[in-house]
């Protein structure tokens, strides 16, 4: 990831590569609800390249570790929905055992 | 100039009865006497992406 | 690591102070009104009710006490689940993932060696890259440019059909397509036949691929009754179709999904008790049934909103001037999402909903190792 900050540490420009919306409107919101976050948007400069480029503009933390605390926040997120839906999943198999689930056999884990 | 011109097969348009011709021969089925015969296509082998 | 939540609370110290109800519904809810929705965005910046003593920043621990699924209907198809408390823009991402990201198996490469069909040659191509393959993509290895085709990465099917009865349409579908465990059977015709002792395919598999575990007892199929192609008398089809792993954002074939949306809960308030005659009404006017007529003690009618979740926003309910946008309340739960995959059986839908939350997390681990 390339790291474009001309002035400070604090206001900067993060381009990453083989990136879309999918994960930068994601971090965007993240990093949004960060209270050290100024300001955040992102930008795709050209629909033809798969490149994204993350602003973010923070107070006291320096803009790289701020969005490296985002994606660790999402990250955390995502292991927790990962986790509450398969629990969810098991739980709707015991209220309703299958009488003949043919995936069931295609679990390997 | 050419040696022997091999015998062509050609499929019938109407009734689908394999035809093979030499030249000179009346293009016409000797099945169903249809007049609209197609060459088969080569076997070699064509290689397609399938997008 | 850091936790924004800590710092955020440090300084309020107490408990974060409540929106006033006006704010805390267009915060939570899109107002559906008769010519437009409302209040459509989410509220994302931290500092967005500063001024209020409202605090807007993440919180984990809120996050994990109001996140829920509850899983509605499964099959081995599909499967609809409700997800609660979370933000549209990772509902999105999954979504996006799921239809874009995901790998599967498809076929990309066809060897035509006879096909007298009326079916075009590249049309017959891009039919059969369409057919989706029962196969656990988990299993196999992405074939890059310079590799050559063995069995991790290939799968190689067979189809041969001919129709032989005179007068007779013979119909093609994907059960005809056989699976070749050992890879091509095609011969390569090349120059070089001559010095090689053994003839060249257009794979080099080292070992079957029904020696494998994975296979063994479990033949790799493709989706069943899928028509291929219409023969004629005499018409011929024979070729070689190879499939490698992709994801659908390269080609739609690839996608494992046939395809995976969502929708905001609908939820219906009626402002005012609407009765008699009005509950009639109110009952008739919606194509989607919402609305229930309730018997009172004393012989009078009510409305009652019976199966909100039916609603499709239509607003027939609220389009008969001012007095029908004042009793009934169309709204969204921002934060509530009926989400629906639909398979095209490569892998059961619950498998695909985890394996796209694993590529989400993957995706941030690669920003987090960038960035130290």
């Amino acid at each position: 990831m390339e790291c474009a900050s001309f002035r400070d540490q604090w206001n900067a420009t993060f381009i990453l590569a083989e990136e879309d919306h999918t994960l930068a409107n994601a971090l965007r919101f993240t990093l949004n609800q960060d209270p050290q976050v100024i300001f955040c948007g992102y930008s795709i400069p050209h629909p033809s390249d798969a490149q994204v480029n993350v602003r973010v503009q923070t107070t006291e933390k320096v803009a790289r570790d701020v969005l490296k605390d985002a994606g660790q926040h999402l990250m955390l997120r995502c292991q927790h929905i990962r986790g509450t839906f398969d629990k969810a999943v098991d739980n709707f198999r015991t209220k309703n055992p299958p009488d003949d689930h043919p995936s069931q056999n295609m679990d390997s884990d | 100039m050419d040696p022997q011109p091999e015998p062509v097969s050609y499929i019938c348009g109407d009734c689908g009865m394999e035809n093979t011709l030499k030249p000179g021969d009346v293009i016409q089925c000797r099945e169903c006497g249809y007049r609209i015969l197609y060459k088969k296509r080569t076997r070699r082998i064509i290689q397609y992406e399938a997008r | 690591m850091s936790d924004f939540d800590s710092e955020a609370m440090a300084d309020a110290g107490v408990e974060n102070p409540k929106l006033p109800p006006h704010l805390e519904l267009r915060r939570t809810r899109v107002l559906c009104k008769a010519d437009a929705p409302t209040s459509t965005d989410t509220v994302q910046y931290s500092g967005a009710y500063a001024s209020l003593g409202v605090d807007n920043s993440l919180r984990f621990d809120d996050f994990r006490n109001n996140f829920r699924v509850q899983v509605n209907r499964i099959s081995h198809e599909d499967m609809e689940f409700d997800m609660v408390g979370v933000d549209p823009s990772i509902a999105n991402a999954l979504r996006r993932i799921l239809l874009a990201e995901l790998p599967t198996m498809a076929i990309e490469k066809v060897l035509i060696a006879n096909n007298t069909s009326v079916v075009q040659d590249e049309v017959l191509a891009h039919r059969l890259g369409l057919i989706p393959i029962k196969v656990d993509p988990r299993l196999f290895d992405y074939l890059s440019e310079n590799d050559t085709s063995n069995e991790k990465n290939t799968i190689v099917f067979k189809l041969h059909v001919r129709c032989a009865e005179r007068g007779q349409r013979l119909t093609a579908t994907s059960n005809e397509l056989t699976w070749l465990p050992k890879g091509s059977e095609l011969l390569k015709t090349s120059e070089s036949l001559t010095s090689t002792s053994k003839p060249e395919t257009y794979t080099s598999f080292t070992c079957s691929q029904d020696s494998m575990p994975e296979f063994a007892g479990n033949p790799i199929s493709v989706y069943p009754d899928i028509i291929i192609a219409k023969l004629g008398f005499g018409q011929e089809i024979e070729l070689e179709a190879h499939a490698v792993k992709g994801v659908g954002k390269t080609h739609a074939k690839w996608s494992p999904v046939a395809t995976c949306w969502y929708r905001m809960l609908p939820e219906v308030v009626l402002t005012e008790e609407i009765e008699g005659k009005k509950a009639e009404l109110l009952k008739q006017k919606c194509p989607a049934n919402v609305f229930e007529i309730e018997d009172l003690a004393d012989g009078r009618k009510r409305a009652t909103v019976a199966r909100p979740r039916a609603c499709t926003l239509c607003r027939e309910c609220i389009r008969d001037g001012d007095d029908w946008e004042k009793r009934v309340s169309l709204r969204r739960v921002k934060d509530h999402f009926i989400f629906t995959i639909e398979s095209t059986g490569a892998l059961p839908p619950e498998v695909l909903f985890t394996e796209a939350v694993k590529i989400l997390e993957d995706k941030c681990e690669r920003v987090i190792s960038d960035l130290s």
